[in-house]
């Protein structure tokens, strides 16, 4: 009886300690989830505001690109002509309802492709940008991680030293350098790697192997330059965590007690770095962006960056700012993910103060 | 003092920016004594490399390697003034969010966070596009004041921590007041980040500068490394064997953030005892 009484109350506790547990975990979530909300609002709200705060009127800079293009025009018809696109564009009515309608995500018509919706054509473009953005970020954090825990665990060797030398470089060269190297040499000296465009021009999309493999090869030189250079951050950044983790006090016990080198790396080393890893994860993804649209650019990949510089060319309000919008959204939502995942891994969320 | 990472990261910044002030100097007395080998059309253009011309000339007939020379010091101005800008941007913010408490140092951190993630290239795209003259000084200002963040999130947490230290409380005890509190003893104890961020901001402003001249601020026409590498990239010095034009401005760029990068380090590894304590076990 008595050993069922306290074997009772153990499964009490433990089931109100799992649902004390549970309840903190939903608050974490909830509160983070009002945060990123709050945040998009404001970034969004910032945005709109710079936009608004350049100054020249950008109708007037359109029509004076259109009246070189298009000839002579009398003075009327050039204000009959910007009117109609001012009403077009929205930038007749007061700043407010302005805002309201740049927060109600109906962007406008683009210019860049006039009667198509600017979100229409940002939608359009941006799963070249994600796809390539997410996985290239993801494989350079999963490959920096196991070499940053290799360089830490093999430390003292000239090989290591040699590595980390490597990845010091590499990570301080801009992205865009390591780009046009892998341009010059693998693409035009040595001709192993195609160099600019989604896919090969003379295909249409489809599930076949010939398309999936030209996709592929495309995607592969500026998938290799992000990697280089943010896969050597990661790797310094974990190889850091791990040092540091490997010289505390505890471990010096772990090694007392015999346990293998391995678990020692595995369970106490790696276990405790992966949390800060994956948070400095999270803010990679808003710094990296700027490089990937600089690395579109070079390789004429048809995302959201090469889109932003056409509409640059043009001076197409809308789809300069439905550009910056997308991207605010886009690395906070990612941001706000990968913040999702850090219960998981943290045992420390998990128990109850 | 006796930091390898340090030491080698200065003299590397040192000789760099020797090579700056005083190589285009040096290489017009030496090569062209009375000549102007900046002026266009000076030379015929895209001659490949002789001893006239170590790098050839570029498109518009001038000499590469005083091309290549004189371009080092805006590069570096730019740098050094954004890199200023930031810093003294983000040591003032991140006293004034690690000084406040309570719903307001709430809102500091939400408002640090939200411009961390504003990625700040397509907005200095619309700068580019917007403001048609461009100087050296109104370029390192804009890229400055984009830049601030990073810095000030960590300044507010250390400023949080070094505030409730035992130490402050001593001298707010002796009668010094909070202006006193933050130059005297606050301040001092943050210089190494300070420095850290400066030589941080540096790299981002020069990379951030050479990446708008990548992708279409060609316009801005400040002789600057990044400028000099956009220009041949559109020119295609590549092709007709002027691979220096590219490569010098592009390795000058790498080894100067190798510096910079190398004295943050250095600073980390005197300043941040965790770290210390591991390197010397090794």
């Amino acid at each position: 009886m008595l050993m069922d009484h306290s074997h009772a109350t153990g499964v009490k506790q433990t089931a109100t300690r799992n649902s004390t547990a549970r309840r903190q975990v939903a608050l974490y979530i909830a509160r983070r989830f009002g945060v990123y909300l709050f945040t998009l609002w404001a970034a969004i709200t910032v945005a709109f505001f710079i936009f608004r705060a350049i100054p020249g009127d950008p109708m007037m800079i359109m029509f004076g690109q259109l009246s070189r293009a298009q000839g002579n025009l009398s003075a009327e018809e050039a204000e009959a002509i910007i009117q109609v696109y001012r009403a077009q564009f929205g930038l007749d009515e007061p700043l407010t309802t302005q805002y309201v309608v740049f927060r109600g995500l109906d962007l406008g018509p683009a210019f860049v492709a006039y009667p198509t919706s600017t979100r229409d054509l940002i939608m359009r473009h941006m799963p070249w940008t994600l796809g390539l953005f997410t996985t290239t970020v993801l494989l350079a954090w999963v490959i920096g991680t196991a070499i940053g825990v290799v360089l830490a665990w093999l430390h003292r060797r000239r090989a290591t030293n040699v590595a980390i030398l490597t990845a010091t470089i590499l990570q301080i060269t801009p992205v865009y350098l390591v780009a046009l190297g892998l341009i010059i040499y693998v693409g035009f000296k040595f001709r192993w790697l195609p160099v600019s465009g989604p896919y090969d021009a003379h295909l249409q999309p489809a599930w076949t192997w010939e398309f999936i493999s030209s996709l592929l090869r495309h995607a592969m030189l500026p998938m290799i330059a992000n990697l280089l250079v943010i896969g050597a951050g990661f790797t310094l950044g974990m190889r850091a965590l791990m040092i540091s983790i490997l010289g505390e006090d505890y471990l010096h016990y772990a090694r007392a007690k015999g346990l293998s080198s391995f678990t020692i790396l595995k369970d106490y080393g790696f276990r405790n770095a992966l949390i800060p890893q994956v948070a400095g994860l999270a803010i990679v993804l808003g710094t990296t962006l700027n490089g990937m649209f600089i690395i579109e650019v070079l390789f004429q990949y048809p995302g959201i960056g090469t889109l932003f510089v056409q509409a640059m060319g043009l001076r197409d309000f809308n789809v300069m700012q439905g550009v910056v919008l997308f991207s605010i959204f886009a690395v906070l939502t990612l941001t706000f993910i990968v913040d999702l995942a850090l219960p998981l891994l943290d045992p420390r969320i998990k128990t109850v103060k | 003092m006796k930091n390898p990472k340090l030491i080698s990261g200065i003299i590397l910044l040192v000789l760099l920016v020797g090579v700056a002030v005083f190589g285009p100097v040096l290489a017009q007395r030496a090569l062209f004594a009375d000549e102007n080998p900046l002026g266009r059309g000076e030379f015929r253009p895209f001659q490949l490399p002789s001893p006239e011309h170590p790098l050839g000339t570029d498109g518009d007939g001038r000499d590469g390697l005083m091309v290549f020379l004189s371009s080092m010091l805006p590069s570096f101005v730019i740098g050094f003034i954004a890199g200023l800008v930031a810093t003294s941007l983000g040591v003032l913010i991140g006293f004034t969010a690690g000084y406040s408490t309570g719903r307001l140092d709430t809102l500091f951190r939400i408002g640090i966070d939200m411009v961390l993630v504003i990625p700040t290239l397509p907005l200095l795209l619309i700068l580019a596009v917007y403001i048609d003259r461009w100087n050296l000084g109104r370029l390192a200002l804009i890229l400055g004041i984009f830049s601030w963040p990073f810095s000030a999130r960590v300044i507010r947490a250390q400023v949080q921590s070094l505030r409730e230290r035992r130490y402050i409380d001593l001298a707010r005890l002796s009668g010094a007041n909070t202006a006193e509190i933050i130059f005297l003893e606050i301040l001092p104890a943050l210089l190494p980040y300070i420095a850290f961020f400066l030589s941080a901001g540096m790299v981002g402003a020069m990379l951030a500068e050479a990446g708008l001249l990548f992708i279409g601020l060609g316009g801005s026409g400040l002789p600057t490394l990044g400028f000099m590498i956009a220009k041949g990239l559109r020119e295609g010095v590549i092709g007709v064997g002027l691979l220096g034009q590219m490569f010098l401005p592009a390795a000058t760029l790498i080894l100067t953030f190798l510096a910079l990068n190398l004295i943050g380090l250095g600073l980390d590894e005197i300043f941040n005892p965790r770290l210390r304590t591991t390197v010397e076990e090794r």
